[in-house]
């Protein structure tokens, strides 16, 4: 069963123009030019009940407004869309009901007061009977380790604890389809892996249909089995995220920090591993395909002094450039479309 | 109909809730209370002041069917409810800009309803305590507030009066959802409810032609029948008044209901 389903979906705004300085300011007071700004092209997406689906693109792309346009907070310009059977924006309240959503960069958290403030406030605005709503509770508090700082004001949380705060606030009345904008963002690389746990955990023991945008391409790869990319306001990509991974996620950047200045090292050849020095920095982009991490960092151990290794996933933003251009590539060379 | 009367039931217990959070949260805010008591302490001495000089120091005196006592009162009255209303326009309009009004969306509950359950919930805080400090600075200047049944008139109008506010301010703070912008707007509401609203002078003290326009606005609801109610009573006008107030609430409302759902077809949430 479809747990969302779009057909050309879109959001056009209108945003005023403005010259620079001041004679443009007066110009704009007497006659006002505005311009129309689509920020969702006609999307179609359709988005099958226990799915994980990452929802990526670049800044600007339109993945906010889609989730916003999905969770009844915005009306689209055109097109149509049906969530868990209902449509968002005509039926809002009935479908807030049961969908969760969690924007990275938002705070449903009563700010001065403790969460479990939030935790009881929300058990009453999703009528969850109480009994019903403690044990969820206090299910929730368990997973995701929240006793400590349960009654700590939230302005004094860190943003790791924050964030599993938030998450759980999200989960508490048990939402079929959890909505994530974001939900990583600024964290260090020890609260994301457990935040990516704690969510699968949630789609595995009770097939909670996550829909989820980010930046993040570990996200992608720990979270979600399916990935659609919209470039420009529209799909660009959707397939497997273990096809993608195969195609494009196969890369890693290792930063090795030196002791001394990058020009004067020696570096040996290795296979599928390009090089740019820059200052006291070596910077690796590594081909998993042909090699492995472990291999090139055996091979650098002892023949380059470095005093620190950092290895992370290349920005979405290549990524999805890197999609972009093989996309283009494939038309022009006239292999299949898509 | 039962199927109604449990949603109505159910919006009650949301409101009630948010309004017991928003109740605690608002504690957090001790310096802004005391600012604003200060302030109530500093404005009301200068009535005092002024009010006196006009009546002559005479405690006899009456002016329009008051004496010094009574609009001294009357104003005490007008001030604990004008500054009991929160910044709403600010509110809603800050929400707009900064993509907040998202977290309100995604909640089964009505956005306006959310904000009048906050609204009450410091409103009636807020007035309670202004009553209190602005009595505390009025008594020794003009003597015991001995009003009798006033008393009951001024708080069975006053729940009308602060829901007339928050309609008013709703009407205004939803305009965010167009022009993100609303300050102007509220400027103009705000002078409104200063002088024909009878926060500053009761309006039977106005000239005539001015009164009969008062009495087609809604201002004078907010204001003027409850301050004018507690030092006057009279038990014939207090069912006249409250009728008029839920008739304006009845249009308010109606009007935030038109202006919020034409508003959430063109709201533009900013913002990630």
């Amino acid at each position: 069963m479809m747990a969302l389903r779009t057909r050309g979906l879109g959001k056009t705004f209108r945003v005023k123009k403005k010259e620079a300085g001041l004679s443009g300011s007066f110009r704009s007071l007497w006659k006002p030019q505005w311009e129309t700004k689509e920020a969702v092209r006609g999307i179609d997406l359709n988005v099958r009940e226990g799915e994980t689906v990452a929802f990526l693109g670049p800044n600007g792309a339109g993945k906010s407004t889609t989730i916003k346009m999905l969770t009844g907070i915005l009306h689209p310009s055109f097109g149509e869309a049906e969530v868990l059977g209902f449509t968002p924006w005509k039926e809002r309240e009935q479908l807030a009901y049961r969908i969760g959503t969690v924007f990275g960069q938002k705070s449903q958290l009563w700010y001065h007061l403790p969460p479990i403030d939030t935790f009881e406030l929300i058990g009453r605005i999703y009528e969850l009977k109480r009994d019903e709503y403690a044990r969820r509770k206090d299910d929730l508090i368990e997973r995701f380790e929240l006793g400590p700082y349960l009654h700590t004001p939230v302005r004094k949380l860190s943003l790791g604890e924050r964030m599993r705060c938030e998450i759980a606030a999200s989960l508490l009345h048990r939402p079929k389809l959890l909505f994530m904008d974001e939900p990583t963002i600024g964290l260090d690389a020890v609260v994301k892996q457990r935040i990516r746990e704690l969510i699968r955990e949630r789609n595995r023991e009770e097939g909670t249909t996550v829909f989820l945008t980010s930046h993040d391409a570990g996200d992608v790869e720990t979270l979600c089995s399916r990935a659609v990319v919209i470039h420009h306001g529209g799909v660009l990509i959707d397939e497997p995220v273990e096809k993608m991974k195969r195609e494009v996620l196969s890369r890693k950047n290792v930063t090795l920090k030196l002791a001394e200045d990058a020009e004067l090292v020696d570096l040996p050849e290795l296979e599928g591993v390009a090089w740019e020095r820059e200052k006291r920095e070596i910077r690796l982009a590594v081909d998993l395909k042909r090699t492995t991490i472990e291999r090139v960092l055996g091979e650098l151990i002892g023949r380059i002094g470095f005093t620190d290794v950092n290895v992370e996933d290349p920005p979405l933003e290549e990524i999805i450039k890197y999609i972009y251009g093989m996309r283009m590539e494939k038309e022009e060379t006239g292999w299949a479309k898509r | 109909m039962g199927e109604e009367i449990n949603r109505w039931t159910a919006a009650g217990r949301k409101a009630a809730a948010v309004g017991k959070i928003a109740f605690r949260h608002q504690l957090a805010y001790k310096t802004d209370f005391a600012m604003r008591c200060f302030f109530l302490l500093f404005i009301l001495f200068v009535f005092i002041q002024l009010w006196s000089t006009a009546y002559g120091g005479n405690f006899e005196t009456v002016i329009s069917g008051f004496t010094l006592k009574q609009i001294v009162w009357y104003l005490v009255f007008t001030e604990a409810l004008t500054l009991a209303a929160p910044p709403l326009c600010a509110r809603i309009e800050e929400e707009v800009k900064n993509g907040d009004v998202a977290i309100r969306l995604i909640r089964p509950q009505s956005y306006v309803g959310y904000h009048f359950s906050v609204f009450a919930s410091e409103a009636l805080t807020r007035f309670l305590v202004h009553l209190l400090v602005g009595s505390a600075i009025t008594w020794p200047f003009v003597g015991p507030p001995a009003f009798g049944y006033g008393w009951f008139g001024l708080l069975a109008l006053s729940a009308g009066a602060l829901t007339i506010t928050f309609l008013l301010l709703a009407i205004v703070g939803l305009c965010a959802f167009w022009v993100e912008e609303t300050s102007g707007l509220y400027f103009v509401l705000q002078k409104l409810q200063f002088t024909i609203g009878g926060m500053l002078l009761p309006i039977d003290l106005m000239p005539e032609w001015l009164q009969r326009v008062c009495a087609w606005l809604p201002f004078q609801a907010a204001l003027y029948f409850p301050a004018r109610m507690a030092v006057h009573y009279d038990a014939a006008l207090l069912a006249k008044h409250l009728a008029v107030q839920a008739a304006w609430i009845a249009v308010l409302a109606f009007a935030v209901g038109r202006i919020y759902r034409r508003g959430a077809t063109k709201l533009h949430v900013n913002g990630g």
